[in-house]
């Protein structure tokens, strides 16, 4: 079965200076991947090196077994891959609906998505037509995931999605990402800090260390202790 | 008294006209195009044209915007595309094409000044005076324009994909967008805008391969000065086009034509990023 | 690693003459230039000699816009404008007062005292702390514009658009213009080069390559550039004089817009930055287009247009800079062509540790952008032969923090002081003047300088650089000495920083700061990027600076196992408050510093936004 994403030594940087050495990693279709690690490792590198922010100086990024290594930006999408960055992730002059659409590669499909958008988080569908930067914090991560999920990606890589969020709304994310996956097969690349909320909802793990991945395996029993190990201050 | 007001109004209207294409490729593509005032040049050779073709003079604007379109698009293509991470050289190499574009012009249609009829002469009574019926017609002629910009820009999904490009461009490429092609379309409108203001102000003023120039720096000055907005361009347009209506018939006609650029610089001074966000 | 309290003085002989070589070559070349010129008239007919003697004043302007636009990096269209005030300087008084030395004497003042004063408020306009290139090239714009309307309107006093004619002027053979002409290009050339390759001259260079790391050198670049912008408009200015007296005529176009736009087209044509370029090219341009457009008029000019484009798109090292490509593809990359340097390290007294001052002191300070809060009453001290390191998760304010401290204009509240001297409102490099030195995360060099050039840079500040020689000694304090040569770096100082890896330009850039012998350290996450053998290093050298140097040094890093290593004490950050402070042993197992990191537990129910 061909690896929904699949990632070949891949380095890559900024400047003359690597962030990410020799990566490789695989996520079959409809699997959750949680990459774990502190700050400043390479995490968020290595989601916009997938993404072609950053040039690949070594490797192949493969997605359903296509090499899309050279491939810019913008035609990721089409490939079905969606991304929710960290930071600067929302237009926050243009209104939630607006935002919402950009989600979309044209307006046909839009107003039927909605409805699924108001399954997820009805909060959103009652601010349409707010400027997207009046939303408190944590409806604007529910923005940018919905922004994500409303095109049924075939993988969708998140970037520290439960930053700054109330426990309840880490809850309801993780409801929606989980009923997503089942539902329809999304494969999931999740960078988290928040433990709790991302072994709850991943199969499998993969800590991140300096540009590289120095520990991975199922998620089960010993994970969090194994993780913690690792994240030790 | 009224009919400096209208000389006010239609003169911030007919900078309007000549900025807004500039206004609209440094918004998206932060990049000043010094090529701009060629592309009036071609505008105004294309109505030209137009009209030796015996065109009826409506159709002039419509024709100058194509060709100042496919034109700028080509440049674009050709040769804009390298610059975008030097901005400093981008104004050289689109000042050289400027050159370039004018230099074609001369030697196809010669250095001679030609003058083109206006489409509609005479004039209107309004408000008391006799006023310039052309003129007059400028105003809802920028009016159009700018409605139709806003249209495009909030309308359509094009207008929104510029809009994320603007605003965001790495974002907006990791959502599809193609911001190449943004770009491009967007270089090819400003261009042949600024071929519909050349078109519309050959009855004002004569036509000559470097006609462009005088409206080069003004247009420049008061795109920097509305730092990216169309609403504040034409609230720029309104007032430095005043001061300059004001200084020419008060102090020297002369002196009159520094305004725009000496005011602006003093206001950039002020605020370097404009004054869209005042 | 070499035990910095035994370094010594010289170790690499000096070379007989080693700075005065190029001196010599250019010399020579100046020299074989003059015979030319003298014998000049001899060979060429009367119409070409006229043309190179109008070609060789507009040579001097053009040498003028290289060393703003190619060696500084200011683009400028404004340079007419200056030939044109000393041209019309002349005309002017010559047709007012009539021709005599005296009134020749009264020219030439008024050339350049009207020159200075032009200059020096365009420069004031264009040059202030937070200018943008593109405002000051807007401004060069202006100028020319400006000063041609004014000639337009000043009646016969001006001589409005048809210029000043008919006056008397110096009464020099042409054969004796075309000598004095060419010799002054040629004395402008030699004193131009021989200032910019001095050790002087490098700061243009730097300021061109890295603005930013100039200031936080301690570099007020804002005055540099006025007073460059200064002696180019004079020299300018001088040339436009020679340029109107000669042809006895001055008009408006040898000072607008479209003048200024050429003299940028001839540097860019012939390759900006190379000095030698600008002359060459305003040489080609001038003769070509006397012949040619009469016999080509439109093509000429569409000739030099598609030239200009296509050398700014492909080539924007114009000619020459596309002949030294070639020339460099053929030597071996980064060879040292240049003279061979001796290091020497600069005497200090000791430093004692029971004299450990307080040279942080951060009291209530806050930043906030509108109502978003980046940093919220934060307060520390922290002293000499302290390794401060700064901890906290993305968005804490951290970089924030360090950029506080580093510039007084910063912060929204709250007070600084540095060596015990507040830093008010100081712009960075005046803080830099109070021992401060700030190492940036990404590494933040000179590019297209040596090595060596770069030190010399950094330690401008503290030795007044000559403005002739190039000095062959280098002398830095022990601790820049110390990283030099035990980076590697002491065996690359005549390659350029750009073809440095990634590990030696973070060292490069450490030693540019130790240079300034700062009292206080701030490093921005230093370490990102290096192997695993640079940051053992590197914490050696942290070490050091702090034991037996006695700085303060304040490091944010994500690191935790180097800072475990390396630190005295941390400080932990989060969303702009300090939430620890205190020994490594206190911080490390804390839990709140564990929560701050790992997220909250479910049970938790400390939301933070609604």
């Amino acid at each position: 079965m061909t690896a929904a994403l699949e990632l070949i030594g891949v380095t890559s940087g900024y400047g003359s200076s690597p962030v990410v050495h020799g990566v490789s990693l695989q996520i079959a279709p409809g699997e959750i991947l949680a990459l774990v690690g502190k700050n400043g490792m390479g995490k968020s590198s290595l989601l916009k090196t997938i993404l072609a922010f950053l040039p690949v100086w070594d490797g192949a990024v493969r997605i359903d077994g296509r090499d899309v290594t050279r491939f810019p930006p913008h035609r990721k999408r089409a490939l079905g891959l969606a991304y929710a960055p960290q930071e600067q992730a929302l237009f926050q002059d243009l209104s939630v609906r607006d935002n919402l659409r950009l989600g979309l590669a044209d307006d046909r499909s839009f107003e039927a998505r909605l409805a699924d958008v108001s399954g997820w988080f009805p909060v959103l569908t009652a601010r349409l037509s707010q400027r997207a930067g009046t939303l408190s914090g944590g409806e604007q991560k529910m923005l940018i995931v919905a922004r994500g999920l409303i095109a049924e990606p075939r993988l969708f890589l998140m970037d520290e999605v439960t930053e700054g969020l109330q426990p309840s709304v880490v809850d309801r994310l993780a409801d929606v990402l989980a009923t997503t996956r089942r539902e329809r097969g999304t494969a999931m690349l999740v960078v988290e800090q928040h433990l709790p909320f991302v072994l709850g909802l991943a199969d499998r793990f993969a800590v991140f260390k300096r540009g590289e991945v120095v520990d991975a395996g199922p998620v089960d029993a010993g994970s969090a202790a194994r993780i913690d190990e690792h994240m030790r201050l | 008294m009224i009919t400096l007001a209208l000389d006010i109004i239609t003169t911030a209207a007919i900078l309007f006209i000549v900025a807004a294409g500039l206004l609209i490729v440094f918004g998206v593509m932060k990049i000043v195009n010094f090529a701009h005032a060629s592309f009036i040049t071609v505008g105004a050779y294309a109505a030209l044209m137009a009209s030796r073709f015996g065109l009826p003079p409506v159709l002039a604007p419509f024709v100058a915007f194509l060709a100042g379109g496919l034109i700028g698009a080509a440049t674009e293509r050709v040769v804009v595309r390298r610059l975008y991470r030097r901005p400093l050289d981008a104004i050289l190499a689109t000042w050289g094409l400027g050159i370039v574009i004018g230099q074609l012009v001369t030697l196809v249609f010669g250095r001679e000044v030609q003058f083109v009829p206006a489409p509609i002469s005479g004039t209107l009574e309004a408000f008391g005076v006799d006023y310039s019926l052309y003129r007059l017609l400028l105003v809802p002629a920028a009016l159009v324009i700018a409605g139709l910009f806003a249209g495009l820009l909030n309308g359509t999904r094009l207008g929104l994909s510029t809009r994320a490009v603007i605003m965001n461009e790495n974002l907006a490429q990791g959502l599809g967008i193609d911001s190449t092609r943004v770009r491009l379309i967007t270089f090819g409108i400003g261009c042949g805008l600024a071929a519909v203001a050349g078109a519309l102000i050959t009855p004002l003023a004569s036509v000559d391969p470097n006609m462009g120039l005088a409206w080069l720096i003004g247009a420049f000055m008061l795109v920097m000065v509305s730092g990216g907005s169309l609403l504040t361009l034409g609230l720029s347009c309104f007032v430095l086009g005043g001061l300059q209506v004001l200084a020419s018939t008060f102090i020297s006609p002369i002196l009159g034509g520094l305004t725009i650029a000496v005011l602006a610089a003093v206001a950039l001074r002020l605020r370097p990023q404009g004054f869209a966000r005042a | 690693m070499p035990d910095l309290a035994t370094v010594h003085d010289v170790t690499a002989p000096t070379p007989l003459s080693s700075s005065s070589r190029p001196l010599l070559r250019v010399a020579i070349a100046a020299l074989v230039a003059a015979a030319a010129i003298v014998a000049g008239p001899f060979v060429l007919d009367t119409y070409t000699v006229n043309i190179l003697v109008r070609a060789f004043f507009v040579a001097i302007a053009a040498l003028t816009v290289d060393v703003l636009w190619g060696v500084s990096g200011t683009l400028t269209f404004g340079q007419s404008a200056f030939f044109g005030i000393g041209g019309y300087a002349l005309a002017i008084v010559f047709t007012q007062f009539g021709f005599g030395p005296g009134e020749a004497m009264l020219a030439i003042g008024a050339a350049v005292g009207a020159t200075v004063v032009v200059a020096g408020l365009v420069g004031w306009l264009s040059f202030y702390p937070g200018s943008t290139p593109l405002y000051a090239s807007v401004i060069s714009l202006v100028l020319p514009i400006v000063l041609v309307q004014i000639l337009y309107s000043g009646g016969t006093f001006t001589g409005s658009s048809s210029g000043l004619v008919g006056f008397e002027s110096f009464d020099l053979t042409l054969e004796a213009w075309f000598r004095l002409s060419g010799l002054a290009v040629i004395a402008t050339l030699v004193a131009t080069t021989i200032a910019l390759r001095s050790d002087a001259g490098r700061v243009l260079g730097a300021m061109r390559d890295n603005d930013e790391r100039c200031s936080y050198l301690g570099i007020d670049t804002a005055r540099v550039r006025i007073g460059l912008l200064v002696v180019a408009a004079v020299i300018a200015a001088l040339a436009g004089f020679g340029y109107v007296g000669f042809g006895a005529v001055a008009a408006p176009e040898n000072a607008g817009f479209v003048f200024g736009t050429q003299l940028v087209v001839m540097v860019a044509l012939g390759g900006r930055g190379s000095l030698i370029g600008a002359v060459i090219g305003a040489v080609v341009i001038e003769v070509a287009s006397a012949y040619l457009s009469s016999s080509l008029p439109f093509v000429w000019e569409l000739i030099v247009g598609v030239a200009f484009v296509a050398v700014i798109v492909v080539l924007p090292g114009g000619l020459l800079g596309g002949l030294r490509d070639i020339g460099r593809a053929v030597r071996r990359r980064g060879a040292a062509a240049s003279a061979p340097v001796m290091l020497r390290t600069l005497e200090q007294p000791d430093a004692a540790p029971e004299r450990d001052a307080i040279v942080v002191e951060v009291s209530g300070l806050s930043k906030h952008f509108g109502s978003l809060s980046v940093l919220s009453k934060i307060s520390f001290t922290a002293r000499q032969g302290e390794l401060v390191s700064l901890v906290g998760p993305n968005g804490a304010g951290k970089t924030t923090l360090i950029r506080c401290l580093a510039d007084g204009r910063e912060r929204s509240e709250g007070s600084v002081r540095i060596a015990g001297h507040s830093i008010e409102r100081l712009p960075a490099d005046r803080i830099v003047g109070l021992g401060l030195g700030r190492k940036f995360q990404a590494a933040s060099v000179f590019e297209t300088l040596s090595v060596a050039d770069c030190l010399r840079v950094a330690r401008v500040r503290r030795e007044r650089p000559s403005f002739l020689k190039t000095s062959p000694v280098l002398t830095l304090p022990a601790a820049a000495r110390a990283v030099v040569e035990s980076s590697g770096l002491v065996e690359r100082l005549g390659d350029e920083a750009q073809f440095l890896s990634h590990g030696l330009k973070q060292a490069l850039e450490l030693a540019m700061v130790l240079a300034l012998e700062p009292k206080v350290l701030l490093l921005d996450e230093p370490t990102a990027g290096l192997t695993r053998a640079e940051r053992q290093g590197f914490a050696e050298i942290l070490t050091g600076l702090v034991a037996r140097e006695r700085l303060c040094v304040l490091i944010i890093e994500h690191d935790l196992d180097f800072v475990r290593l390396i630190s005295s004490r941390i400080i932990v950050l989060h969303q702009g408050r300090i939430a620890l402070d205190g020994s490594v042993a206190d911080v490390v197992d804390a839990p709140l510093v564990r929560e701050i990191y790992t997220g909250r537990s479910a049970s938790d129910g400390c939301g933070v936004t609604p």
